[in-house]
């Protein structure tokens, strides 16, 4: 009964602690969504209100007539769609043979992996410029989307080799012995244990490209090519100073295709374990 | 036979030529396209380059001008790279305090053989001197702004204290005495003053100019060092003493931007808020109905209402083709009813003195008039040239002016940081 009693109370203050850092994490995003609705007026008061006291729609639509935000979020989608798409074909077999094979050579791609995150963008930034100019793909979303997925690629690897790794092998054995050749088994037991971790991988990647924005900034230079990020610094004025309503309202709407797109997936990658507890 | 010989000969003849005159910039047999890129970023700034840009290419079918805007945020990273790719954008908006080490790095062009005589003599040669590198023009200095005091009407009219103007503005040490009555009739939890200064670096040395402060002095060698006078000593030691003496202004707003002291000023528990000439707008927009605000002069010293800017520039790239082109454009956007509209754009003073004479910037509304008259004492800002400014303003300045103003060391221990740690950052840059 103690025991119980414990063990409820132990429940209620992980709840808590959950509740807290749940508020910790929305407080910004509801403030942005508060902010997007305020007139100037009320963004100047010295006793701000969640709710804002004289709703309007004003900043929405300023910041539709003065920057091209439509235009800009297609491209923001193709460029991280298309890396989270590249970056997972190609890391899903490299991590499945680093996984599987370990020898020297895949502890020293784990090693390259780690070093590589190691770069900051300033670093890399010059280098990789004059590389893309002389593919001639400055200015060309193709050119942003191959940088994406470079620098996404490493961080994609690591991580799905602990997602095989966490696939029992003995499955794989048990298929063999039930007869099934290598394919069979990959693409019938192992592809799907692994749904979940390639699912939260292009989550990341597509996260990751979609809120990128000093390669889309010296990469992209004419307005019909710019991306979302690179856009909405258009609200930005010198010494920090900003157009806080219509920033803030295409700041929201920017940030609905990732919640979307993460609402969608989060239910594979609850169903892809669950899947992978009943077969192991 | 002979005519088809003759024929191509010709045409092949002809298309060497336009090859030619193509590859110096002046040809004008095929339309050329030159990238500006702008950092205006406020509506009303946006669309006058705009409509200025549309004006351009309507009247200009063989040299058309591609609008492309930036963003202040990130301009010199995003310009380095470019430059260093060698796909910069042929025209440059930038700020004066960006330009030198593009301009010593050889990415800019020297504009001094392609700018017209029209547009050298209207802009100030003290304005010049803020885009003016070795010798050379890197940059067409075209709107500026002074720092002012943005004060409540209701509650200065009520103090009593003299109202200063452009003709006569407060001494810094009226300054603090003003501050210090109002602290007194507003009070409890109510300031006279509210410096927002989470950039402290520019603002302490642009406006120590009026003291006499210089902080950098050049010697003969072209060196430069850092020196602290007592007019060096006269802005912060205000500022130190009105926060942690008089308690007249806000210790809370030391570390905040102009723009988040706005809500305090209009809810009535400052007085007064030293902010860029350009904030103006902000509180048109903002300020609740009724409220009533006034601009005035920022406090000078035995130098006069002097202060330090960094105004707004066109460059052109050096790797621009069209070197000739994009200066005609500068000159085009830069014609005094051209500049007016781009000040009034930007909330802020031009730079050519045919558009200062402009009625629409005399007007009282707003405090024009009185951002029109401080023009005259604007200087170009002290660390306008030092190399190494950057580095010894992140990494000595900016802590030491920090702690300094919200108490934590003393005047002496300021000068220490500012004066040795400084000189050995710059000593770094002039080997």
């Amino acid at each position: 009964m103690t025991a119980l009693r414990t063990s409820r109370s132990g429940r209620a203050g992980q709840y808590l602690a959950l509740l807290c850092y749940l508020v910790f994490l929305a407080f910004p995003f509801l403030w942005l969504i508060s902010t997007a609705f305020k007139p100037p007026r009320e963004l100047g008061s010295l006793h701000p209100t969640w709710i804002p006291e004289d709703p309007t729609l004003d900043n929405f639509r300023q910041a539709f007539d003065e920057q091209p935000l439509l235009h800009a979020a297609v491209n923001s989608l193709i460029a991280a769609l298309a890396a989270a798409l590249i970056a997972v074909v190609i890391a899903t077999p490299m991590a499945y043979v680093m996984a599987r094979h370990r020898n020297k050579l895949s502890a020293a791609a784990t090693g390259w992996v780690v070093v590589s995150q190691a770069f900051p963008f300033v670093l890399v930034i010059i280098p990789l410029f004059l590389i893309l100019k002389n593919l001639h793909l400055i200015n060309t979303l193709l050119g942003l989307i191959l940088v994406y997925v470079v620098w996404a690629l490493p961080f994609a690897l690591w991580m799905l080799v602990g997602y095989v790794r966490a696939v029992p092998r003995e499955l794989e054995e048990a298929a063999a012995v039930d007869g099934a050749g290598r394919l069979r088994t990959l693409v019938s037991v192992t592809a799907p244990l692994l749904a979940p971790g390639i699912v939260a991988t292009a989550l990341f990647a597509f996260i990751t490209a979609w809120n990128e924005f000093f390669f889309a900034l010296v990469l992209l230079k004419t307005p019909e090519k710019q991306t979302l990020p690179v856009v909405l610094t258009h609200f930005l004025g010198a010494e920090g100073v900003a157009d806080l309503g219509p920033l803030a309202a295409a700041a929201f709407l920017a940030t609905i295709p990732s919640l979307v797109i993460f609402a969608i997936i989060q239910k594979r990658i609850t169903g892809g374990m669950l899947a992978g507890a009943v077969k192991s | 036979m002979r005519v088809r010989l003759l024929t191509a000969v010709t045409a092949a003849l002809a298309l060497l030529l336009s090859g030619c005159t193509d590859g110096d910039g002046s040809g004008t047999d095929r339309k050329i396209t030159l990238r500006f890129q702008s950092l205006a970023w406020q509506k009303e700034s946006v669309d006058a380059n705009k409509e200025l840009v549309k004006e351009w290419n309507a009247s200009h079918p063989d040299i058309q001008v591609q609008y492309v805007q930036g963003s202040w945020d990130s301009v010199h990273d995003q310009l380095l790279t470019s430059f260093e790719g060698g796909e910069a954008p042929d025209i440059i908006h930038d700020a004066s305090d960006d330009l030198a080490d593009f301009a010593y790095g050889g990415y800019l062009a020297d504009l001094s053989e392609l700018l017209p005589e029209r547009l050298k003599s209207d802009i100030p040669q003290r304005s010049w001197e803020t885009a003016s590198f070795g010798g050379g023009i890197y940059g067409v200095p075209f709107l500026q702004e002074p720092r002012v005091l943005i004060a409540n009407k209701k509650i200065l009219d009520s103090s009593g204290v003299r109202v200063p103007t452009a003709g006569k503005p407060w001494s810094w040490e009226e300054f603090r005495q003003v501050t210090k009555t109002l602290t007194e009739k507003m009070g409890e939890g109510k300031y006279g003053v509210a410096w927002p200064l989470k950039e402290p670096v520019s603002v302490t040395l642009n406006l120590g100019l009026s003291a006499g402060g210089q902080l950098f002095h050049r010697g003969d060698d072209g060196k430069v060092t850092i020196k602290f006078t007592d007019g060096d000593g006269v802005v912060p030691g205000t500022v130190h003493d009105q926060v942690n003496t008089d308690k007249s202004a806000s210790g809370s707003t030391l570390g905040m931007g102009g723009s988040d002291t706005l809500p305090g000023f209009f809810g009535g528990k400052y007085a007064m808020v030293p902010l860029g000439f350009s904030y103006r707008q902000q509180i048109v927009q903002q300020a609740p109905k009724g409220f009533e605000w006034t601009v005035l002069p920022a406090p000078a010293g035995p130098e006069g209402p002097a202060q330090g800017v960094s105004p707004q520039t066109l460059s052109v790239a050096e790797d621009s083709p069209y070197k000739k082109e994009a200066a005609q454009f500068i000159d085009f956007m830069l014609q005094p009813r051209n500049m007016v509209r781009l000040a009034k754009g930007d909330w802020m003073l031009p730079t050519g003195t045919q558009a200062l004479a402009d009625p629409l910037l005399h007007t009282e509304k707003d405090g024009w008039a009185t951002g029109a008259a401080l023009a005259r004492d604007l200087r170009s800002a002290p660390a306008q040239s030092v190399r190494g400014y950057p580095e010894w303003k992140d990494k000595v300045a900016t802590p030491a002016l920090q702690e300094y103003y919200s108490g934590a060391i003393d005047a002496d221990e300021l000068e220490k940081r500012l004066v040795r740690d400084g000189n050995l950052v710059l000593a770094r840059y002039q080997r």
